[in-house]
């Protein structure tokens, strides 16, 4: 299993955009409910035209909606609906053409085509295998159309979350915020938000074990010595004065 | 500084009134200024996500490619000066869904139209622009069929070797003189439809795994292309040397006249496109299939059409022994289909709408 990797876009106002990949487990519960939806669609559709209309044209209307359902379910959808069946729309994905603009007819025709293949030789098997392997998390279908299905991230209520608000801030002197702006790269900037963000969801032993780890690391390397701050405080600290959330916190308030 | 655009401030003008911490950005203040516009942005990307362009309204278009264009600057800013992963991450989401709206292509005309421009052009357009898939496919086909052919010819016992077990139970003299003392096979409307419509379902579905691995492998579809052929071939061989030739053309002929050639024009769209992805030359991946896909799914659309028309006529003409339907008017009937399917598709001046489509 390879890990995922966004593929990066450039657009013309020279902004690079990031598609992050949708996960396997997402796409599987999307798609799931659009199967539920398609069994229940063609029930409707069988009773109709078998119980409208008379004999032979009743047998042949059924068998041309059925085609025309199953293969066009799909396209009508990530076509009409900006790369969203229902299913895809419940869980927040989303189907787009490889450099990140709607996909076109052809696109989604080509993708749903080939997902006869993919479901072989049962439950989409040989899909998921592929999309597991692929960086982009692409199943059969959407390497044979260049499409991708991202991840739609929607407005989170992050200034409330912040990084690392608080009224007192004992690192906020002139000595460790010179270390800071020296030493601590913008990758390690993000690692420590990161880590803010995440830690409410940690478990608590886990949570206890890597804050001291990552307080001891920076304790010794910003020289600060203060054994009584736990690593938690340091690294919530730390991440404090980076994003300068103190400042903007007292004025907000 | 100016106190007065709020809007188009810099990240360096940003930085003067508000030195933070450590040279970075005031990730809060930013949010502030921002958020309300972000906020807009995306009600109005919700919006035209769901209506036509019609409903937006001129108005709501161009707020809304304004406001893609600053949320674009404003991840571009935010970059630059924090590592906050949310609000990069919000950011790059939101200005992802602007650029798919920016940019898109502007939508078809209606069903209709798209549908008789497709039959009068479009398909036959795609067919000849790719005729060296169509030839190199057909030559697939048409060597195995050789092959299988001279093979039983060769030794009749080739036949029990090549064609799977389930196609011969009995000799094809035997089941020639069955068929032609029993009842029609066929003998109502409802069966021949219910028939007919379980032929072009089942026979779209495999016609179309066949293209997906033409597609991904190139060879995976050459081979069944011949395999198909080499049955073909092998079963033809085993009825003429029977001495039921006749039989045999005049039962397979009128549908087989459509079929074979569909399970070609579906392979050849698989190799087109199996050779754009997977030997793209010069392009990248994305452009030589963006350059194929076009051809690609009409020539698939078109396989399926002609799979349902081959299908109604297995179900029903097919059928049909010597009792009902003379041998040689079933064979005419059979050319016919074919002259009609290869002038669709090959035989027409398309004029200069060819170059366009």
């Amino acid at each position: 299993v390879r890990a995922a990797h966004p593929r990066v876009i450039l657009t013309p106002e020279h902004v690079e955009i990031r598609l992050e990949p949708a996960g396997l487990g997402s796409r599987f519960i999307a798609l799931i409910v659009d199967l539920i939806l398609v069994t229940a669609l063609t029930g409707m559709v069988s009773q109709v035209t078998r119980g409208v209309l008379p004999g032979a044209v009743g047998i042949v209307a059924q068998a041309l909606a059925l085609l025309v359902l199953t293969w066009g379910y799909h396209v009508y959808f990530e076509v009409r609906h900006q790369g969203q069946s229902p299913g895809k729309r419940i869980v927040g994905i989303r189907v787009v053409d490889g450099r990140g603009l709607p996909l076109s007819l052809e696109q989604s025709f080509v993708r749903n085509v080939v997902r006869v293949l993919d479901a072989l030789p049962v439950g989409y098997a040989l899909g998921a295998i592929v999309c597991q392997l692929d960086p982009h998390r692409r199943r059969l279908g959407d390497i044979a159309a260049d499409t991708l299905v991202v991840r739609e991230r929607h407005g989170q209520a992050y200034e409330r979350r912040s990084t690392g608000a608080r009224a007192f801030n004992s690192l906020r002197t002139p000595r460790v915020l010179r270390l800071v702006r020296h030493r601590v790269g913008l990758e390690e900037r993000e690692f420590l938000a990161t880590l803010c963000l995440r830690a409410d969801g940690m478990e608590d032993k886990a949570r206890f074990d890597l804050m001291e780890e990552v307080g001891r690391h920076y304790k010794e390397r910003l020289g600060i010595e203060d054994p009584h701050m736990s690593g938690e405080n340091l690294v919530r600290g730390l991440a404090g004065v980076l994003f300068a959330e103190q400042a903007a916190g007292r004025a907000g308030r | 500084v100016s106190e007065t655009s709020p809007d188009t401030h810099s990240a360096a003008a940003a930085r003067t009134r508000r030195p933070s911490a450590v040279g970075g950005m005031d990730v809060g203040r930013f949010v502030r200024e921002r958020g309300r516009r972000w906020a807009r942005f995306e009600a109005l990307l919700r919006d035209v996500e769901r209506l036509p362009d019609h409903e937006m309204g001129a108005t709501r278009l161009l707020e809304l490619v304004r406001l893609y264009r600053q949320t674009c600057s404003d991840l571009n800013e935010a970059r630059s000066g924090t590592a906050n992963a949310e609000l990069l991450g919000r950011l790059n989401g939101l200005a992802g869904r602007g650029y798919r709206i920016v940019y898109r292509r502007s939508l078809g005309r209606r069903l209709l139209d798209e549908a008789r421009r497709f039959v009068a052009v479009g398909a036959p357009a795609a067919f000849r622009r790719e005729r060296a898939s169509v030839l190199a496919a057909a030559a697939a086909f048409l060597l195995g069929a050789a092959l299988g052919f001279g093979a039983v010819v060769a030794s009749p016992d080739n036949g029990a070797r090549l064609v799977p077990p389930q196609f011969h139970t009995e000799s094809p003299k035997d089941r020639v003189e069955r068929i032609e003392r029993s009842e029609e096979r066929v003998d109502s409307l409802d069966e021949a439809s219910a028939f007919s419509a379980f032929l072009f379902t089942h026979n779209i579905r495999v016609s179309f795994l066949a293209f997906s691995l033409g597609a991904l492998t190139l060879v995976g579809g050459a081979w069944i292309l011949f395999y198909n052929g080499v049955i073909f071939g092998a079963v033809t061989a085993a009825y003429v040397l029977d001495g039921v030739s006749l039989f045999f053309f005049a039962w397979v002929g009128p549908h087989g006249a459509l079929e074979l050639p569909a399970i070609v024009f579906g392979g050849a769209a698989g190799l087109c496109l199996g050779r754009a992805l997977l030997l793209p030359g010069s392009q990248s991946v994305g452009a030589s299939l963006r350059r194929a896909l076009p051809s690609v799914w009409r020539m698939l659309v078109a396989t399926a059409l002609v799979l349902i028309v081959a299908g109604f006529v297995e179900g029903s003409l097919s059928q049909m022994s010597a009792k009902t339907v003379p041998y040689p008017l079933k064979i005419a009937v059979a050319a016919l289909l074919f002259a009609g399917l290869i002038f669709w598709l090959f035989g027409r001046r398309l004029g200069p709408e060819e170059e366009e489509a």
